[in-house]
C-alpha cells in the first residue's frame, strides 16, 4: 500500500477532497462565522481567573469521575457476542490545606463507599436474532442500571423538557407525550431505535448505561462530591416523531442529572474529541484577545439564550445537545480547545442569572475556575485530571483484552461447553 | 514453610521480567543504589528458595505515564501544574544480576548459581541491618565462612552483620589484592592480620579443634602497619595480648626492619633487624626479580657450579672475564648485583635473620616486614629469598618419607650453611613423631598455612619476568602441595602475568583507577562478574567485592577500619582465668 501512498496521484485526490470541503462547506460556514464573530469575541469568550499554584481553599471539597472502556467481541459464538465493559470511579479531593492538591481517595475506601470493585468488570452477551436483539438488550441494561423503577426512571426526562412538576406517569396525559405512556413502562419499550441495532450501537448503549450506572452509585453512595465528570457529552437521540429519547441511555442522563442536582453535585460531560465547527477560530480569536497561553472559555448558546444560538451551528441540530449547555474551552496552549457540558437545568438554576449578563459571567468564571484549577496535572495539563486518571484505570488495552478471551476460554473449558477459539476470526487467517 | 520472610527485611518489589542471569524489578520509590543486593522469596513447585539478587541500573518509572520528558516539561513551563496522587506512582525499575539462590537441603542452607527462576511476580525483599542479618548469614554460610575475616557483607551502601571469611584450607591456592591508591589496600591488610592473629589466637586456645595455624610475612611499604595508619596498629594488639598469649601468638618478633634502632621504642622490644647473608642467596633468587641475558646466566650458574655458596663474593671480587666468557658479561653480572653489596640488609658475613623468619613461618606467626627503607630491587629479592627458602623445605619435606630423606633433599634444594643451621629445627617442626633419621614426615598440609605478601607484584609478576626462572611461576603452580600461598598485592590486574592471574583462586577487588584495570579485574575474577562495571565505577574506600573459585557467590565487603576492630576485639586478647585454667586442662 506504502507504493499507492506515496504516489502523485494520492496526492492529487487528496487535493481534490480538500479543495471540495473548502468549497462546499467552509465557505458557506465561513460566512456564518462572520455573522457570530463579534458575538463572540464580545460576549461569549472571556479568560479564566486562575487559582494560584499555593492558593488555599476555603473548604477543600471532593471531585468524582466516571469512565469506561469495553469491547463488544471479548468472543463470538455464532451470532451471539459477548460484551466486556469496564468503568472506572475516581474521587479526589482538592486537599489544598494539606499542600498535597488533588489526592485520589484510595481504592478501599471507594470500594467500601461503592459496595463494588474498582475498576469494575463487567460482561453482557447479546444476540443478533431478530426480537431477541431488543429483548436482550433491554434485559442487560435493566441489569446494568442501578435503578428499576421504570417510571422513575423516564419521568426526570419529561420534567426537564416541559420544565412541570410530574409526579406520575398520568401526568403526562393530556399532553404531547401523553399518546406514548404505554410505550414508556418497560425497558425494552424504551428502545425505539431496533431497525439500528448494529454490533456496534448495541455496544456503544451498554457502555454508555455502565457509565451512567456507575454514575449513579457515586451520587447514592456516602462519597459527596462537589462534581462528578463524565467523559464524552450530554447529547440524547431523540426520537424524531415523539421527541423524546429513542435509547433508554438518554433517559438514564436525565435522571442522573435530576439526582444531581438533588444532591447538589455538578454533573458534567467533558469532551476532548467534540464537533463545533470554528473552535480553532474561536482559539485563535482568544488567543489575539487575551494574549498566548491564556486560559479561557466560551459559551455556545442555544436558541432559548439570550441572542439565540450560533450561526455556524444552526444546522446542526445536536449542538447544543437537548437540556445541555456546552462550552468550549482551553487551560493549555499547546492543546486543541476541549468542550464540557452542563445539565442545563442546574445551569438555569446556579450559572444563569435572567437579565443580569455580568451576574450570569461572573458565576460562569467562577465555575471555570474550579475546572481549571481541577486540569493542571502535568501529565494531562488542560484536562480534568479525575477524568485523566479514570480514563487511565479504566481502559483495556490489547494485551488486556487477549488475556480476557484467554480466561474466557479458560472458563468454557471449566464449565465443560464446547470449546471455541477465543481470538478473532481475522487471527484464523493471520490478518 | 521453613523460613520466617519476615526476617528477610523489608518487602520492596515483584519480579517484573528476566531470566536467570538477569532480572527486572518493579520496586518502591525508595533510595537504592547499585550494588544493593535484593532478595527474592520464591515458592514455585513446592520449592521454597531465597534468590540473591544485586542492583546494577536503577530507573524512574512513573505509572501511567508514557513520556516523562513531557511531563517534565510541562512542569518546568507550567508553573502551577501539580502531580495528583502521583506518589502511588512513584516506582523504581530496578535491573541487575542474579547471583544464585539459597535452598534447604536436609536442614542445611546450601547456596547454588543461578540456573532456576524466581517465581512469576515473586516478592523481592530488601535487607535491612539489625533485621536480615541472621537470615542472610544461615542462608549465606556456604559463601562466607571460613577462618580469616576480611570484612562485612555489603548490601548497598548498608552493611549487614555477616562476616565474610576466607577459609584457611584456600589461602594456599592464593589470593589476590588490587585496588588503587587509596582504596583501601593498606587498612585491608592490617586488618587481614589481624584476623590471622585471631584465627592463630582461636588456634592456641582451643588446641583440641585442629584449627590450622596461620604464617605470614607481610610487607609493609609504608611501615604503618606496626603503629598504624591512624590510631592503632598491631603493636597495639601485642600490647593488648597478655605474655603467655603474646608468647604463643606473637613469640619473641614480630616486626622486622632494616635499622631497628629507627624503630620506636615499644616495637623495638619485638623487632629484629633484616639480614640475609649473600650464602643464602641462589641464582635462582635473582633470576626471580631481574633480566639477564642467557650469556649471563651461563655464567652465573659456572660459578654457581664452581663456588656454590660463596659464588656472590666469587663473582664480585672477580677482575677479569674468565676464561670462556663473553667479554663484558663480568662487568654485567657486577653492575646487577651491586645492589646487593651496597645493601645494608644482604650481608657477605655476621649473622643471618633467615633462620628466625624460616622458624616463626613454621610455627604459625606473622611478621610485619617494614621494607619503607630498602629500594624495590631489595624488597624484591628479601620476599624472594624468603618464599623460595620455605617452599624449598616444604618440597624437600613433601618429596621425602623419612627425615634422613629429607636432610639429603635440603642439602640438595638449600644453600649448605643455612641447611645445616635449620636442619635440626626443621626435623621436629617435619617429623610425624621421633626424631631419627627413620622418622616418617608430616603432610605439609597439616602443617601451618604460610603466606607470602608480594608488594608491588606487577615489578615481579609480569610476563617478561615470569617467561623466565621465576620462584613465583613455580610457587604460584605448586604453592598448595607446600601449604604455601602468595598474597599478591597489585594497583594493576592488567600487567600481571596470566600464570599468576590463573592459579589465583581468591580476588579482593577493591576500587580500581581505571576503565582498563575494571575490564581486567572483570575478566580474572574467579567467579562470573561481567555486568559489575558501574560497580567498579562507584566503590568507596574500603569496599571491594570479593570473587574466590570456591564459591558461586561474588560478595560485596566493606572491610572496616581497622581501628574499629580492635576497639571492638581489643578484651579478647588478654587470656581470660577461665580461658587459662581450660588451656591447663587440656594440655
Amino acid at each position: 500500500m506504502l507504493e499507492r501512498i506515496l504516489t502523485d496521484d494520492f496526492r492529487g485526490k487528496l487535493k481534490l477532497t480538500f479543495r471540495d470541503i473548502e468549497n462546499q462547506q467552509d465557505r458557506s460556514d465561513e460566512k456564518e462565522f462572520a455573522k457570530d464573530e463579534v458575538r463572540i469575541r464580545e460576549e461569549l469568550l472571556d479568560t479564566v481567573t486562575p487559582h494560584a499554584s499555593d492558593d488555599t481553599l476555603d473548604e477543600d471539597y471532593l471531585i468524582a469521575a466516571v469512565d469506561g472502556s469495553g469491547s463488544g467481541d471479548l468472543m463470538t459464538l455464532d451470532d451471539v457476542r459477548v460484551h466486556l465493559l469496564s468503568t472506572s470511579t475516581v474521587v479526589l479531593d482538592t486537599n489544598t490545606r494539606a499542600g498535597d492538591p488533588f489526592r485520589p481517595l484510595d481504592r478501599a475506601t471507594l470500594e467500601n463507599a461503592f459496595g463494588r470493585a474498582q475498576p469494575f468488570l463487567d460482561c453482557h452477551w447479546h444476540s443478533g436474532v431478530r426480537g431477541d436483539a431488543r429483548t436482550k438488550m433491554a434485559d442487560s441494561l435493566a441489569e446494568i442500571y442501578p435503578l428499576k423503577d421504570s417510571d422513575a426512571l423516564v419521568l426526570p426526562f419529561f420534567r426537564d423538557i416541559m420544565k412541570r412538576q410530574l409526579k406520575s406517569m398520568s401526568d403526562l396525559s393530556g399532553t404531547n407525550y401523553g399518546a406514548y405512556t404505554s410505550s414508556l413502562g418497560t425497558m425494552e419499550s424504551l428502545i425505539t431505535r431496533e431497525q439500528m441495532l448494529t454490533n456496534p450501537a448495541v455496544h456503544d448503549e451498554l457502555r454508555t448505561a455502565s457509565e451512567y450506572a456507575a454514575a449513579r452509585i457515586v451520587l447514592t453512595s456516602s462519597i459527596q462530591p462537589k462534581y462528578l465528570l463524565l467523559d464524552g457529552a450530554m447529547s440524547i437521540f431523540m426520537h424524531q416523531a415523539r421527541q423524546y429519547p429513542s435509547m433508554p441511555s438518554g433517559f438514564m442522563l436525565r435522571e442522573l442529572c435530576s439526582l444531581a442536582r438533588e444532591k447538589h453535585v455538578v454533573l458534567c460531560a467533558v469532551s476532548k474529541n467534540h464537533t463545533i465547527p470554528f473552535a480553532h477560530r474561536i482559539a485563535r480569536m482568544a488567543q489575539e484577545a487575551f494574549g498566548e497561553g491564556s486560559k479561557w472559555f466560551c459559551l455556545l448558546p442555544g436558541s432559548e439564550d439570550p441572542g439565540g444560538g450560533l450561526y455556524i451551528y444552526q444546522d446542526r441540530t445536536y449542538i447544543p445537545p437537548r437540556l445541555a449547555v456546552p462550552y468550549l474551552f482551553s487551560f493549555s496552549m499547546d492543546n486543541r480547545p476541549s468542550r464540557i457540558d452542563f445539565d442545563r437545568i442546574w445551569w438555569l438554576e446556579n450559572v444563569f442569572v435572567q437579565d443580569d449578563p455580568s451576574k450570569t459571567r461572573e458565576n460562569e468564571k467562577a465555575l471555570f475556575q474550579e475546572i481549571e484549577f481541577m486540569s493542571r496535572d502535568a501529565r494531562w495539563y488542560g484536562y480534568p485530571v479525575a477524568l485523566a486518571l479514570a480514563h487511565e484505570e479504566c481502559k483495556l488495552s490489547y494485551e488486556d483484552l487477549r488475556l480476557a478471551r484467554e480466561v474466557a476460554g479458560d472458563v468454557r473449558h471449566e464449565l465443560g461447553l464446547d470449546p471455541r477459539r477465543t481470538t478473532p476470526y481475522r487471527e484464523d487467517f493471520n490478518l | 514453610m521453613t523460613l520466617d520472610i519476615r526476617n528477610l527485611g523489608e518487602l520492596y518489589g515483584k519480579v517484573s521480567v528476566g531470566d536467570q542471569t538477569s532480572l527486572g524489578i518493579m520496586g518502591n520509590n525508595r533510595d537504592v543504589s547499585v550494588g544493593e543486593i535484593f532478595m527474592i522469596y520464591s515458592h514455585r513447585d513446592g520449592h521454597e528458595r531465597v534468590f540473591f539478587f544485586r542492583v546494577l541500573a536503577l530507573q524512574n518509572y512513573l505509572r501511567q505515564v508514557d513520556d516523562m520528558a513531557r511531563v517534565a516539561g510541562t512542569l518546568m513551563v507550567e508553573g502551577d501544574a501539580y502531580l495528583s496522587g502521583i506518589q502511588r506512582n512513584m516506582l523504581l525499575q530496578v535491573g541487575g544480576k542474579m547471583l544464585g539462590y539459597a535452598e534447604l537441603e536436609k536442614g542445611k542452607w546450601v547456596f547454588r548459581s543461578p540456573r532456576r527462576l524466581p517465581d512469576h511476580l515473586a516478592d523481592v525483599y530488601r535487607p535491612v541491618p539489625n533485621v536480615s542479618d541472621e537470615a542472610v548469614r544461615k542462608m549465606l554460610a556456604s559463601q562466607t565462612d571460613g577462618e580469616v575475616f576480611i570484612g562485612n557483607l555489603q548490601v548497598g551502601e548498608a552493611t549487614l552483620d555477616v562476616p565474610v571469611k576466607i577459609p584457611s584450607k584456600y589461602l594456599p591456592m592464593h589470593m589476590g589484592i588490587f585496588g588503587s591508591t587509596g582504596s583501601g589496600k593498606s587498612n585491608l591488610m592490617m586488618v587481614l592480620i589481624k584476623s590471622i592473629l585471631d584465627s592463630n589466637l582461636e588456634a592456641s586456645r582451643n588446641p583440641n579443634e585442629k584449627r590450622p595455624r596461620i604464617s605470614a610475612f607481610c610487607i609493609d611499604p609504608h611501615d604503618e602497619f606496626a603503629k598504624g595508619v591512624t590510631a592503632c596498629g598491631i603493636q597495639d594488639i601485642v600490647e593488648a595480648m597478655d605474655q603467655e598469649t603474646r608468647a604463643s601468638v606473637i613469640g619473641d618478633f614480630y616486626y622486622l626492619t632494616t635499622h631497628l634502632k629507627a624503630t620506636p621504642r615499644e616495637i623495638q622490644r619485638y623487632g629484629r633487624e633484616i639480614r640475609i647473608l649473600w650464602e643464602e642467596i641462589l641464582p635462582h633468587d635473582l633470576y626471580t626479580i631481574m633480566d639477564f641475558t642467557p650469556q649471563m646466566v651461563s655464567f652465573i650458574d659456572g660459578q654457581y657450579a664452581a663456588n656454590r655458596e660463596s659464588w656472590i663474593s666469587a663473582i664480585t671480587d672477580m677482575k677479569d672475564d674468565p676464561e670462556g666468557t663473553p667479554k663484558g658479561t663480568l662487568n654485567a653480572v657486577q653492575r646487577r648485583l651491586r645492589f646487593i653489596e651496597r645493601s645494608p640488609i644482604f650481608i657477605r658475613s655476621g649473622s643471618s635473620i633467615l633462620s628466625d623468619v624460616f622458624v616463626a613461618m613454621e610455627t604459625g606467626r606473622v611478621l610485619v616486614v617494614n621494607t619503607s627503607l630498602m629500594s624495590d630491587t631489595e624488597q624484591f629479592l628479601l620476599t624472594t629469598v624468603i618464599a623460595r627458602t620455605v617452599s624449598d623445605l616444604r618440597r624437600a619435606a613433601k618429596s621425602s618419607g623419612t627425615l634422613g630423606d629429607f636432610e639429603s633433599q635440603g642439602a640438595i634444594r638449600l644453600p649448605g650453611p643455612f641447611f645445616n643451621r635449620i636442619k635440626a629445627r626443621a626435623k621436629s617442626f617435619y617429623s610425624a613423631g621421633g626424631q631419627s633419621d627413620e622418622s616418617g614426615v608430616r603432610d605439609p598440609r597439616d602443617m601451618p598455612v604460610i603466606l607470602v605478601t608480594v608488594e608491588e607484584a606487577p615489578s615481579i609478576l609480569n610476563p617478561e619476568l615470569m617467561r623466565g626462572q621465576s620462584v613465583f611461576k613455580d610457587l604460584s603452580r605448586q604453592g598448595r602441595k607446600f601449604n604455601i600461598g602468595l598474597i599478591v598485592v597489585s594497583q594493576q590486574v592488567s600487567v600481571l602475568d596470566n600464570v599468576i592471574l590463573s592459579q589465583m583462586n581468591t580476588e579482593v577487588n577493591l576500587r580500581l583507577g581505571n576503565e582498563r584495570e575494571i575490564q581486567a579485574c572483570i575478566e580474572n575474577a574467579s567467579v562470573n562478574i561481567s555486568g559489575f562495571e558501574d560497580e567498579f565505577r562507584v566503590m568507596a574506600r574500603g569496599e571491594a567485592i570479593v570473587t574466590a573459585s570456591y564459591r558461586e557467590l561474588p560478595l560485596p565487603v566493606r572491610i572496616p577500619l581497622f581501628d574499629t576492630l580492635f576497639e571492638r576485639d581489643k578484651s579478647r586478647y588478654k587470656a581470660s582465668k577461665a580461658t587459662r585454667a581450660s588451656e591447663k586442662h587440656t594440655f
